[in-house]
């Protein structure tokens, strides 16, 4: 997405929208919601797994954008600044409700959350197939801790760099975190496809 | 390599591609292979999820009521020609001022009942029923107000009239609430200026909902 984009037909390109917006302009407001709504929300119900609180985080998140709108001096893309916006407040949230992002040592693998696997057993596998409706309710199922890391890095697509600044981590806890993530999404999701194929 | 050895370093392995010995095993192994392939297939759906989702049209709502309640939002650059302006849309063009000021002027009174009944205070109390009296048609008065303007939006678009409707309800409650507050304590200066932020809310919803019954 860059800022020449026509976001409506042929209103505003968003870097008019954008100096609109700095004047009070209504309409650049909305067309700058429009074009983010669904990608912020999208964030923050991967992250919360909770429609209400999304819903209020997007809400905030808007906010915070453009009460701030006038500092914009496009050094970085509009979207980058906006989403990093989007996921500071989300992060915030969940660490007033505190609940734990990552844990600042390695995490220790309980039992619940390692892979099951019997000796010799072999391993079904989900032949390479994701359906994308299982996949969400799966990732609401995540601890938050993997819930966090996985949707920043598959979903979002920061770099572990990027991550351990946002939530306070070694770059080799956020590698392990999403691993165990994806380990975990993994037994869900064959889980989830065995009670599928269990249901008439 | 065995799976054991393999799988310790899997992590790297996905991220890097692995050593020509990870590639070796992951070829000889399926069951290996298999789990590197789930967790890439993982990976590849999880980036459709990006954008997969749409907020209620009541995030933007609140959205807007605030840009606005704070100042942020001023006139829109575009002019709205008179000349354009509908019969339909001139029809209410009087509502938006005439309910807004009674609403407004209704809350200054409010708001200056209460100083005025303290000094009074020590002489006598004033009888709440002559107020509600008040309350209650204004509230009546609201509601024909409500209605009218439902009808206009819902005239253009029967989505948003639902949202405003929703609006409007939350919008009323919070008025009735702080009403009774104000009422109960009228030396409570927060529960006036409840009152009165109520009040400005529901002018701003009748504000934004004559914006977009115009054509």
């Amino acid at each position: 997405m860059t800022d020449a984009r026509k976001p409506q037909g042929d209103r505003l390109t968003e870097a008019e929208a954008i100096e609109r917006a700095k004047q009070g302009d209504a309409e650049a407001f909305e067309i700058l919601y429009n074009l983010h709504k669904r990608r912020v929300y999208s964030l923050c119900l991967r992250m919360t797994a909770n429609t209400a609180e999304a819903e209020d985080l997007t809400q905030e998140a808007f906010l915070q954008l453009f009460r701030k709108i006038g500092t914009f001096r496009g050094e970085s893309a509009f979207s980058t600044w906006l989403h990093r916006m989007a996921v500071n407040v989300v992060l915030m949230r969940l660490r007033k409700k505190g609940l734990a992002l990552v844990p600042l040592e390695e995490t220790i693998e309980t039992e619940e959350e390692s892979p099951k696997k019997e000796p010799g057993a072999q391993d079904a596998t989900l032949e390479g197939s994701v359906d994308r409706l299982q996949l969400q309710r799966a990732i609401e199922n995540l601890p938050p801790g993997y819930r966090t890391v996985f949707v920043l890095h598959d979903v979002e697509g920061y770099e572990h760099n990027e991550i351990a600044g946002m939530v306070g981590c070694s770059i080799g806890n956020s590698k392990s975190q999403l691993h165990k993530a994806r380990m975990k999404l993994r037994e869900l999701l064959k889980t989830s496809r065995a009670e599928k194929a269990i249901k008439p | 390599m065995n799976c054991a050895e393999f799988q310790r370093v899997l992590p790297e392995t996905i991220e890097g591609g692995g050593t020509a010995e990870h590639q070796a095993h992951l070829i000889s192994c399926p069951q290996c292979s298999g789990l590197v392939s789930d967790l890439n297939a993982i990976s590849k759906t999880a980036r459709l999820l990006r954008a997969s989702e749409e907020p209620s049209p009541t995030v933007w709502n609140s959205i807007e009521i605030s840009l606005k309640r704070e100042g942020l939002i001023r006139q829109p650059l575009r002019a709205r020609s008179v000349a354009n302006r509908s019969a339909g849309g001139w029809s209410l063009a009087w509502l938006v001022p005439v309910a807004a000021g009674l609403l407004i002027g209704f809350g200054v009174i409010v708001y200056q009942r209460g100083p005025a009944q303290q000094s009074h205070v020590a002489e006598k109390v004033l009888p709440a029923t002559p107020s509600r009296q008040v309350i209650n048609r204004a509230g009546s008065n609201n509601n024909n107000d409500d209605q009218q303007v439902l009808e206009a939006i819902g005239s253009r678009s029967p989505v948003v009239r639902a949202e405003y409707a929703a609006n409007l309800q939350n919008v009323n409650n919070y008025i009735r609430d702080a009403e009774e507050s104000a009422q109960a304590d009228p030396n409570d200066e927060e529960a006036q200026q409840s009152l009165m932020d109520a009040y400005e809310q529901r002018a701003m919803l009748y504000d934004m909902a004559l914006d977009r019954s115009m054509p």
